[in-house]
């Protein structure tokens, strides 16, 4: 068979690119026609973005960009250049979790956990602008982001869950804080 | 992703002035917008260039208002955006997903390339059917919709915004580096699934005029998918009117899209609907008379058959508004 | 004793290493304990041999996944997210062809690249693998032939991608293509070049991989009974997993020259062997590494060439290499649900009893065997329960076709033919003019009863869950009675709880699951196991078995499940088998444990060990619990002369089933039951249907984590839901997968989604861990018939044909429009009902069987029932021995051949080997 397929090689000339990634400022050479998911991946080391589809399907990718969720397989990263990006790794504060993360986990949003990120991504932006959505409002929000395994309705639970922390205006525990006492006194404590 | 050197101008001037540099240097060149589209293309090697132009930094194309839309504004803005025609606001959201359309641009969707089950696949994919003669140029590749022949392409044209704005008569504005023109945009589409539309290499959109009067056209846009997220319309029809004080229609025009290569304007069937409204039985037959204009091929997710009885269903549906009085 | 009776609110001094939160033991929770063991917790199905283990710290309660944080935070690795310095990027070289012989492969261009640092090819590995030892008919790469568009010709191994995809162009193969078959029905022809050659075993010259031939009970006696039957030739269109992670894999040879592989595994056991067949290795020279697993659904269980490929680049060019698969790649490993044309004859009597079955399957496996042996029987005789059936004809056949092979996706086997029966059901219930619920109540197996296979049924919550549903969904005021584009339907499930033989060995050597526990000074609990977590919550239902049977908190422990170094042999996280086989083995490995601290504490507290109980890290005399110590001080004690604490657990199946050939297809120690009740709206204009509700009532025997049961049962309701309304792998004329990606293989989003209620029914099964059953895969089973019947009630017509697009449904309506004579589809009327005399027969019956049931589930003494006693025969005898009609055949007679159903037309090949007895 005549081979007909298209090079791949050289690679492009390289740029270069600065970005505010999760609050830290980083500079890279990057090749000029780079994809912001291969750069966050590959270069900046951002392996909780997620390639799943890399066409825009499946929303694992999301990352917010200026705040705004974006797919990352889908935008070139010289569009990114100067901005602040924040990616799952960026969520929370320390060890404590944005509520989101942490409701994730307690309400079953989160199984295989691979679509998780762009989710959380997704899900950040939209309690940040409206704390306390609907419904309707929580699943047109989600409606680019593919789950196989949760059928979404635990997601949506997580996020009201999530929308009740944050209007209470509680926050998550440190998951450094101490954990169970092997040695425990008996009775209750006086 | 093939290898292809990016430019980003950050003026409509500047990104003309590149233009003109690739083009006279004999060399071939795309704009990006969005890149909802453009980028999964090039993953797939779909008819990738040497140079492409993005035109995210480009401001002047991101106006927006009542009468002007810029085609660097986002669908998700125009979607969102309290002066939007109500119509063209439902066909702005009705779009792929929030996440595409949060990338996506106006002008990206009215240039959204052609689609097909033989062509949206990955270089090797058409590589095992022996090449695709729209994408694959130079392979001597036979179509595989309409076999035995390589001249035509009927790759369907599956945007969403068309429609609304050729019923709202809405002008086309477009630039290059020997200048400028506009046209109504039911004229800028032309014939077959690889042409597509009328720009010239190095043309690209700038904006979106719509009329004064559109504020008095309503109507609806309807619109055939398998899910409510993701999917690109397997048919859509537009059906915009503009009313007397006594609420029966004296305008009435009807676009169709999903269905063929271009959206389609239907003047005729419009037209003679109008001649004699008559109310519910002249909805049926304006139904009837699109469903037969139209001509779609199997190349998407549904038949053909079943998209073109679904035409006349969209019709009558996009028409209710007529019929409340 | 004096000295340990401790002051309520006091530590009794302080532990070096003890500092943590909840400093004094909670208090027993009443309502957690048994009431067989003295506490609340009703138990309206009898007493269960772990009542005693339960703490009350766990067990039941809505449990968030224990390795949750690690998802939430972007942190957990995936097989693409495993970087080892020094990488190399693999890509594979696949076929264009769908059938073609290998004539060259010339791979000089590529190795000239810079850049590039190895290629492989077929002559690099010529073993063969498969999932199955009876069917091991892969190899890493193409050896002679190409069996599918997108099979593996050659790889090759490059410092960045772009240089690795640059070289997969450039490498030439050459190819002599050969006639290629699609169409299953084709697959039972002679073929001149059959897919594959099984030598002395090939089935003639076709391509039949599988085929078999089951009669049980009176076939002959079915059709003079019968007063009402269903025929329906149904055609379901193959489905992918589609989980969200595509595979990738990373092999690293290290320094010593021992094997680690990383990959998103299900089954990493399977790996670890065929990589040692293949790599031509010994097995301890290989770790297999299970990472994360973005979703598996059956798809990540086969061992895969791109596995090899991986390792043997790696070996060749002495660094690591990764391999990450495109999306489209995904679809041409495959292993997703057979595309199926399956005969379902259902026949009914009088008395309206299901008087038989007859099934004919013939299965498209596409172009290798995976788990197609298995998937063959399944698609018959996982549809012999939950009713009481008095004959069962099944013919079924796989064959090979030039498609990417199918395998097994959740709900193996089971969910196609399911459908078929569930929607044959109702059709039944409209002839005798009844209610397809009360159908189905008065003709269930009772509990603790063999099936007509002789599949050995123990709990059975089958009762409960139609009960359940048509109570909660309103079904009396809805069913029949919605108006037309508005109608619900009824579906059940039937699945295996673990399957009964281990694949790799005897089960009366080895162990299906083994659990290691360690627990050294700190306290902490190590557990070793090779359960494979995928995202379903394996290692967070050890660890609740463990911690609630030590009576610790989950933070206390750690699982170690990844790697085979490490972890007990374990058969992996398919059939559904992680909780009742791993759970069970945990909790025996944590009994052991127990037991020591006990021994401690009675030697500390110098008290009698039977009156001792374990509670929230404290273990203390149950008539005063101020008398006990901690958790630490037992275990010190415990410590003092051996060091850390070690314990093995192990879990085996009990031997049961009959002996006939393909007996043990389909055995199980435990099988779950399920119904749902869907609720849709039909736009009777363009055939859209939306489910609107779902109610969800599954028997998982007994929740252990609740919240993940009802992930479980939602999560199932979504896939089974893409199966039934739109997902599908879809061929083109010439044999080409049209829509290899995610905009095209059309997966429901969250617009799609009906609100499900799940509802957990608990038969707490003697042998299951706390009494627990599958919830991963029964699930599934019963939201393609629910919804198929709803479509019936809303607007008449009944589908055959999955997946029902608008498309479908439309072109029935206009169907049923034509030969009504009605233009106008919002004209139709929808289906209505008047109950026959035999409405109350079954009433009566089904209230008879309730109470039946109720004695058997409680009663130790309970007599055998063998399927039959409802058509007359004794309960206590396997009718085959008593009744010759009932007799067991499983090979066709010569006549059978004579006028053979399609699938039963394979048996009219002889195998090659016996074909000098026949000829």
């Amino acid at each position: 068979m005549v081979q007909y397929r298209l090079p791949m090689l050289p690679h492009p000339d390289e740029i270069e690119w600065t970005a505010e990634v999760n609050g830290a400022e980083i500079t890279l050479h990057i090749e000029n026609n780079a994809i912001l998911l291969d750069v966050l991946r590959e270069q900046v080391g951002s392996l909780g973005t997620k390639r799943g589809c890399d066409m825009g399907t499946c929303g694992c990718c999301s990352v917010l960009i200026d705040g705004d969720p974006r797919l990352s397989c889908l935008t070139l990263a010289t569009e990114a250049d100067g901005a602040s990006i924040t990616t799952v790794e960026g969520l929370s504060d320390g060890h404590h979790l944005h509520p989101i993360q942490q409701t994730f986990t307690e309400f079953g949003g989160s199984q295989c956990g691979f679509c998780t990120p762009g989710f959380l991504v997704v899900i950040s932006a939209l309690l940040s602008e409206n704390s306390s959505p609907s419904d309707e409002e929580i699943k047109s929000a989600i409606e680019g982001n593919l789950c196989r395994c949760t059928g979404f309705q635990q997601i949506v639970d997580s996020v009201r869950a999530a929308s009740d922390i944050l209007v209470s205006g509680a926050r998550v525990e440190d998951s450094t804080s101490p954990k169970s006492d092997p040695h425990p006194g008996f009775g209750e404590e006086v | 992703m093939p290898p292809f050197k990016l430019h980003s101008p950050n003026s409509l001037e500047e990104a003309i002035e590149i233009s003109r540099e690739i083009s006279e240097s004999g060399l071939e060149f795309d704009w990006i917008a969005g890149g909802t589209d453009l980028i999964p293309n090039y993953k797939w090697h779909i008819n990738v260039k040497s140079h492409v132009i993005s035109l995210a930094s480009v401001s002047e194309l991101k106006e927006l208002s009542t009468t002007h839309i810029g085609a660097m504004v986002r669908i998700n803005e125009l979607a969102s955006d309290k002066h939007t025609h109500p119509v063209l606001a439902k066909a702005a959201e009705s779009i792929a997903s929030v996440m595409i359309r949060r990338s996506g641009t106006v002008g990206g969707n009215i240039c959204l390339d052609t689609r097909c089950y033989w062509i949206n696949q990955s270089e090797s994919w058409r590589e095992s059917i022996d090449w695709c003669h729209k994408c694959d140029c130079g392979t001597g590749a036979d179509c595989r919709v309409i076999p035995n022949q390589n001249t035509l392409c009927v790759a369907t044209y599956q945007a969403d915004l068309a429609p609304v704005l050729m019923c709202l008569n809405s002008q086309i504005h477009i630039a290059s580096p020997s200048g400028k023109r506009s046209m109504p945009i039911s004229d800028f589409f032309k014939l077959d699934g690889m042409t597509r539309n009328v720009l010239k290499p190095g043309e690209l959109i700038t904006h979106i005029t719509l009329p004064s009067d559109s504020k008095e056209w309503q109507g609806d846009y309807q619109k055939l998918r398998q899910r409510e997220s993701w999917d690109f319309p397997e048919a859509g029809v537009a059906v915009l009117w503009k009313s007397n004080t006594e609420k029966e229609p004296i305008q009435l025009r009807v676009a169709t899209t999903g269905l063929e290569s271009i959206p389609m304007l239907h003047e005729d069937e419009s037209k003679s609907a109008m001649e004699n409204w008559e109310g519910d039985s002249s909805v049926d037959e304006l139904a009837e008379s699109i469903k037969k204009a139209v001509k779609p091929v199997k190349n998407t997710w549904f038949s053909p058959s079943y998209r073109r009885k679904m035409v006349k269903v969209l019709t009558k549906r996009a028409c209710r508004g007529l019929l409340v009085s | 004793m004096v000295g340990y009776k401790q002051q309520p609110g006091k530590l009794p001094f302080s532990k070096p290493g003890s500092g943590g939160k909840n400093s004094f033991s909670k208090p027993i929770e009443e309502n957690m304990i048994p009431s067989s063991q003295g506490g609340k917790l009703q138990q309206p199905w009898g007493s269960h041999r772990h009542d005693s283990l339960v703490s009350g710290q766990v067990i039941g309660k809505d449990t968030a996944l224990v390795d949750g944080n690690w998802k939430v935070t972007g942190q957990a690795h995936y097989g693409d997210d495993v970087r080892i310095k020094g990488e190399l990027i693999g890509r594979i070289v696949r076929s264009p062809h769908h059938y073609a012989r290998v004539i060259s492969i010339d791979c000089s261009r590529a190795l000239k690249l810079p850049g590039v640092v190895a290629v492989a090819t077929g002559v690099d590995a010529k073993n063969k693998f498969g999932v199955l030892p009876v069917t091991k008919d892969e190899h890493a790469m193409a050896v002679d032939k190409v069996r599918h568009a997108g099979d593996l010709v050659a790889c090759v191994a490059a410092e960045d991608e772009a240089t690795a995809r640059e070289a997969e162009r450039l490498i030439e193969v050459e190819y002599e293509i050969l006639d290629s078959i699609h169409d299953m029905r084709d697959g039972l022809k002679d073929s001149v070049e059959p897919i594959h050659d099984r030598g002395k075993y090939h089935i003639g010259e076709s391509n039949v991989q599988k085929r078999v031939f089951q009669e049980f009970g009176d076939v002959s006696g079915m059709l003079s009974s019968s007063v009402a039957s269903y025929k329906e030739d149904w055609v379901f269109a193959g489905v992918n997993h589609a989980f969200t992670e595509p595979h990738a894999v990373v092999a690293h040879w290290d320094p010593t020259g021992r094997l680690t592989l990383y990959t998103p595994q299900q089954v990493p056991h399977y790996v670890h062997r065929a990589l040692a067949d293949v790599l031509e290795i010994p097995m301890h020279q290989i770790n297999v590494h299970r990472t994360f697993v973005g979703g598996g659904f059956g798809g990540k269980s086969d061992p895969f060439p791109h596995e090899m490929c991986a390792a043997i680049l790696a070996r060749k060019s002495g660094r690591p290499v990764r391999i990450t698969f495109d999306r489209e790649e995904v679809y041409w490993v495959n292993r997703g649900r057979h595309p199926s044309r399956i005969e379902m004859n259902l026949h009914a009597d009088g008395e309206g009893r299901i008087c038989g079955i007859e099934t004919d399957a013939l299965i498209d496996g596409g172009a290798f065997a995976s788990f197609g042996h298995v998937t063959t029987y399944y698609n018959g005789v996982l549809h012999t329960a939950p009713y009481e059936i008095g004959s069962f004809h099944y013919t079924g056949a796989r064959v090979w076709t030039n498609k990417p092979a199918s395998g097994a996706m959740r709900g193996h086997g089971a969910v196609n033919s399911r459908c078929a029966v569930e929607v044959g059901l109702d059709h039944l219930a409209e002839q005798l003019s009844v209610d397809p619920i009360s159908l189905r109540l008065a003709n269930l197996l009772p509990p603790h009863s063999s099936t007509i296979t002789g599949f050995r049924v123990t709990s059975i919550g089958m009762r409960e869950c139609l009960e359940r549903v048509r109570q909660e969904s309103g079904w009396t005021k809805k069913f029949r009675k919605l108006p037309l584009g508005k109608g619900i339907g009824v579906g059940c499930g039937f699945f295996i709880s673990g399957s009964g033989l281990p694949i790799h060995w005897d089960p009366n050597k080895f162990p299906h699951a083994t659990v290691h526990l360690k627990i050294d000074m700190d306290g902490g609990v190590t557990v070793h196991t090779g359960a494979a977590e995928i995202g379903q919550g394996s290692d967070t239902v050890v660890a609740q078995s463990v911690a609630e049977v030590l009576g610790l908190p989950l933070d206390m422990i750690r699982i170690k499940s990844r790697e085979s170094d490490t972890s007990p042999v374990d058969l992996g996280s398919y059939s559904s088998r992680v909780t009742f086989m791993n759970a069970n083995a945990a909790i025996s490995a944590a009994m052991d444990i127990r037991n020591n601290l006990i021994d401690a504490t009675a030697e500390i507290t110098n008290s009698n060990k039977q009156g001792l109980i374990v509670g929230d890290r404290r273990i203390f005399q149950k008539s005063d619990p101020s008398v006990g110590v901690s958790y630490l001080e037992a275990l010190h004690k415990a410590q003092e002369d051996r060091g850390a604490l070690i314990s093995s657990g192990a879990y085996r199946t009990p031997p049961m089933g009959k002996t006939h050939k393909g007996a043990a297809a389909g055995l199980a120690p435990a099988y779950s039951f399920s119904a749902y009740a869907a609720e849709v709206t039909v736009d009777v204009e363009t055939g859209q249907i939306n489910v609107e509700k779902v109610w969800a009532a599954h028997d998982c025997g007994k929740a252990l984590n609740p919240l993940a049961v009802k992930g479980q049962i939602i999560g199932s309701c979504h896939m089974g839901m893409g199966q039934v309304l739109s997902e599908e792998m879809r061929y083109s004329r010439n044999g080409s997968l049209l829509n290899p990606d995610l905009l095209d293989y059309k997966i429901p989003s969250v617009h799609e989604m009906p609100e499900v209620t799940p509802i957990i029914v608990e038969s707490n099964d003697p042998e299951g861990p706390f009494g627990a059953k599958e919830a991963g895969e029964g699930p599934l089973l019963p939201i393609l018939p629910a919804v198929c019947n709803a479509v019936y009630d809303a607007i008449g017509v009944r589908p055959s044909e999955l997946p029902l697009t608008p498309e479908k449904v439309f072109n029935l309506i206009e169907k049923r429009c034509k030969s009504e004579g009605i233009l106008e589809p919002l004209h139709l009327s929808p289906p209505s009902l008047n109950y026959s005399d035999l409405q109350t027969t079954l009433e009566n019956r089904a209230s008879e069987h309730s109470s039946r049931d109720y004695s058997r589930r409680l009663d130790e003494e309970r007599s055998e029932y063998y399927n039959g006693a409802l058509f007359g025969l004794d309960p206590s005898i396997p009718p085959d021995q008593t009744d010759p009609s009932w007799a067991v055949r499983v090979t066709p007679d010569p006549s059978y051949l004579d006028d053979p159903r399609l699938a039963g037309s394979a048996w009219k090949h002889t195998e090659r080997r016996k074909r000098g007895e026949v000829e």
